[in-house]
């Protein structure tokens, strides 16, 4: 079958999770992702050792382990570049530079090169050059103070990053297309900072607009700004459900009689009343009522009603869930001993040019020479000599 | 000035935020995205009143900034000319994407198979609840569906409730993949002349924001579905830590170049010489005492006291910024991850979300803040589809358009 990305050479020489995964998933639609890594990067494979994060980050790839500081190494990367559609780094700008990886320097092997970068900070400002961490830039978007209830320590998600990685792979694409009608290539940036700050989007832009210490602080689930919508009250087994119905008025009905209220009751039988004059009565006065019954009977009546709520699950659920395999967002791998492993499938769905898994993340330097024979034309004598001089692994 | 995706028309049939802020993405590079919109007051987000209890004031930024560089068109598709209306639109555009039941839209003649009819060449993108395969037909939304992935679960410290990613953190990821996965297909319809389906859950996009520890979940290790205090972290110097006044990330690995580091500035040298914590592997065994005595010395002074004294050391630690620290940011106002934005309901430049993903030759930009209502539905009938002006009148006379 044919995929999205058919005929696309991307050559990719990131290090960090959320880059790497940037790269697998255009090789997910098909790209000819190529690993480049320098000889002895990291340890010779083991078949039987499973690094489920590697594996995830690295699959649809193939591997070259390449020395570029070479001379003999260096001509055979720059004929790679020549050949590639997109590069894509998590290096410092200080390093690219001194490797001669840098944007001018690759750009001018192959015009029209997609010179993408995944970064910490973005490609302007004071902080453009410092090495950075998911955790660093989760915490400086003001989004850790206010996510746990009051008084309680900031939280770092580890989501932030993969944002990111969504945004590069967006970023490749979008750059992909102008050069398609120009020919004109160009540098794609994603930063930490930025995907930490888009996962936090609502709230900042709140505050940028409204400003005000009740968006610095913790809110208490007992203190919502609607007391039918983002919502969270405990049932009667400890588990908790969660309400999303902003169009109060659609759903009131509904909400009133499985609670057992009043439809009409007065203190509640307007939009207004529930969310702003009567807002903390009914936030307890809902949660005196989901705590009267456990989670299972609160499931059966909300689902019974197609009512856009849920119970909190964790991660038992997904991994149970059969449409999850159906949609292939997990599926399951075999590793070289026939063993099975699951892994995070394709969250995008295309009924023609559909994620595949071609093939496992590789071992170093598995298809250095398949490459340069392939892709670059050299003969296996050629191939012979960069390995005697230690050029290619 | 030439944006990367020029020439790119997107019917936007969307409401709230995971399908507008796909959009949003595609008309910040340029792409032509027409919002349509029922004539009965639109998208339901141009009625937010509050967030968080707070009034919105003079503009709704929820509903404005999502909805930025798009045009409105306000036809009633329960009208048969205001689907007809929509046919002739699809002809002339390169993307279809709606987040509405697939119920409603078969209902009204907008199901894939009708409109690949019209237009082969068309990508139809959806943005559901729980993909094509899933079961659950409620509606759905980000926190509905973010319950049931199992990531607010594991937030926070045991015992406390779970904690939900962030206003709109799960629809920011679903409207990324559904971007994302329209330039592949619009990239493969230009090799093969031909569009298709594709579909980003909320579902599907919200496992994906997991992974770091999802993934680790599915490999083995059952830990990762539970709440684990900060106590105990693994890693001592991967950590929260209150100083005197506020608190602190640090985010090192634990080796001991570090932790030598690290523990030189506490306690005047106290801990360096503890034996417990000599070593990585006794600094995660002896873990939660590690913590202690970190958590001990930092209460004695402040943020900035001891931020001066990392700085040389070149440690891997930042302050917990607070949202008005970010709004002060120059690293976020620099790189246009905030910009400034005309917005015509208030006749004022006002500040805005900017634009994430850098294209160093085509930016994005930040045009025009979300459109009136119906504000382009004159424009686009006679200029894109060819309605004479007295068939705009008589469209609107049958209702069927605003």
């Amino acid at each position: 079958m044919s995929k999205a990305l058919d005929g696309l050479v991307v050559l990719d020489t990131t290090t960090e999770f959320w880059a790497s995964l940037a790269a697998a998933m255009l090789g997910d639609f098909g790209a000819s992702v190529i690993k480049v890594e320098p000889p002895g990067s990291r340890s010779a494979p083991d078949a039987r050792a499973w690094d489920h994060l590697f594996e995830l980050a690295n699959r649809n790839k193939r591997s070259l382990a390449i020395d570029v500081e070479q001379p003999d190494g260096r001509a055979a990367f720059e004929k790679l570049v020549a050949k590639a559609d997109v590069f894509l780094t998590d290096a410092l700008p200080s390093t690219l530079q001194e490797r001669s990886l840098d944007y001018a320097s690759l750009s001018q092997l192959k015009p029209g090169l997609v010179y993408a970068r995944g970064s910490a900070y973005g490609p302007s400002g004071p902080d453009r050059d410092l090495p950075g961490d998911d955790a660093l830039a989760a915490a400086r978007t003001g989004i850790m103070p206010v996510l746990p209830q009051p008084g309680q320590p900031p939280v770092y998600t580890e989501a932030g990053q993969m944002y990111t990685t969504v945004m590069l792979a967006f970023g490749v694409m979008a750059a992909l297309r102008h050069r398609e009608k120009t020919g004109e290539g160009q540098q794609v940036d994603a930063s930490l900072l930025g995907g930490n700050m888009y996962g936090g989007s609502l709230d900042l832009q709140a505050f940028l607009a409204m400003g005000g210490e009740r968006f610095l602080q913790p809110v208490s689930r007992l203190d919502a700004g609607n007391p039918m919508s983002g919502v969270l009250y405990q049932a009667s087994d400890g588990r908790w459900v969660t309400l999303t119905m902003p169009d109060t008025d659609r759903w009131w009905p509904d909400l009133a009689e499985i609670t057992g209220l009043d439809v009409d009751d007065e203190r509640f039988n307007s939009h207004e009343k529930r969310c702003e004059v009567n807002r903390l009565e009914l936030l307890g006065t809902l949660e005196d009522a989901f705590g009267k019954q456990p989670s299972d009977h609160w499931r059966n009546e909300l689902d019974s009603r197609q009512m856009s709520a849920d119970i909190i699950e964790d991660y038992a659920y997904p991994a149970a869930d059969s449409s999850v395999v159906r949609n292939r967002y997990v599926i399951d791998v075999k590793d070289a001993d026939d063993g099975s492993h699951r892994m995070l499938g394709f969250p995008i769905y295309m009924s023609d040019t559909p994620a595949e898994l071609s093939n496992r993340a590789p071992a170093i330097g598995e298809h250095s020479a398949e490459i340069l024979r392939g892709l670059l034309g050299y003969s296996a004598d050629e191939v012979a000599e960069l390995e005697a001089v230690g050029a290619i692994a | 000035m030439t944006n990367a995706l020029d020439g790119i028309r997107v019917i936007d049939l969307t409401v709230w935020f995971q399908g507008p802020v796909a959009a949003q993405h595609l008309a910040d590079f340029g792409a032509e995205v027409i919002k349509i919109e029922r004539p009965q007051g639109g998208d339901l987000a141009r009625g937010v009143r509050s967030i968080k209890a707070v009034p919105v004031g003079d503009w709704n930024q929820y509903f404005l900034v999502i909805n930025r560089n798009k045009k409105s068109m306000a036809v009633d598709l329960k009208e048969e000319r205001g689907r007809e209306i929509l046919h002739k639109l699809v002809k002339e555009s390169d993307v279809f994407l709606s987040n509405l039941s697939p119920k409603n839209l078969a209902a009204w003649d907008l199901s894939y198979e009708q409109l690949h009819d019209i237009n082969p060449r068309l990508v139809y993108a959806m943005t559901t609840g729980y993909g094509p395969h899933g079961e659950i037909t409620k509606p759905s939304f980000d926190m509905t569906v973010q319950a049931l992935t199992g990531l607010m679960a594991r937030q926070g410290e045991p015992g406390q409730p779970p904690i939900y990613l962030g206003m709109g953190s799960g629809d920011a990821i679903g409207g990324l993949m559904a971007a994302f996965g329209i330039l592949l297909a619009l990239h493969n319809r230009d090799a093969t002349g031909f569009g298709q389906y594709i579909d980003a859950s909320l579902y599907g996009a919200q496992l994906f924001l997991g992974a770091p520890s999802l993934q680790g979940y599915l490999a083995g290790d059952e830990s990762l579905a539970r709440q684990r205090s900060r106590t105990d972290a693994s890693n001592p110097l991967r950590n929260t830590y209150q100083a005197g006044d506020g608190w602190l990330m640090f985010a090192m690995d634990n080796v001991d170049e570090n932790w030598t580091k690290l523990a030189g500035t506490l306690d005047d040298g106290a801990l360096s010489a503890d034996a417990r914590f000599a070593s990585a592997e006794q600094r995660e065994t002896n873990n939660e005492a590690v913590i202690a005595a970190i958590d001990a010395a930092l209460a004695k002074r402040t943020v900035d006291e001891w931020m001066s004294d990392w700085e040389p050391l070149g440690l891997a630690i930042r302050p917990i910024a607070n949202l008005q620290d970010l709004a002060d940011d120059p690293q976020a106002w620099e790189n246009d991850y905030f910009v400034d934005a005309y917005c015509e309901e208030v006749q004022r430049d006002v500040k805005v979300r900017g634009l994430p993903i850098g294209l160093s030759k085509t930016p994005g930009s930040v045009r025009t803040l979300g459109p009136e209502l119906g504000q382009h539905t004159e424009e686009i009938l006679t200029e894109t589809l060819g309605y004479t002006w007295d068939q705009v009148v008589e469209l609107k006379e049958q209702g069927a358009i605003l």
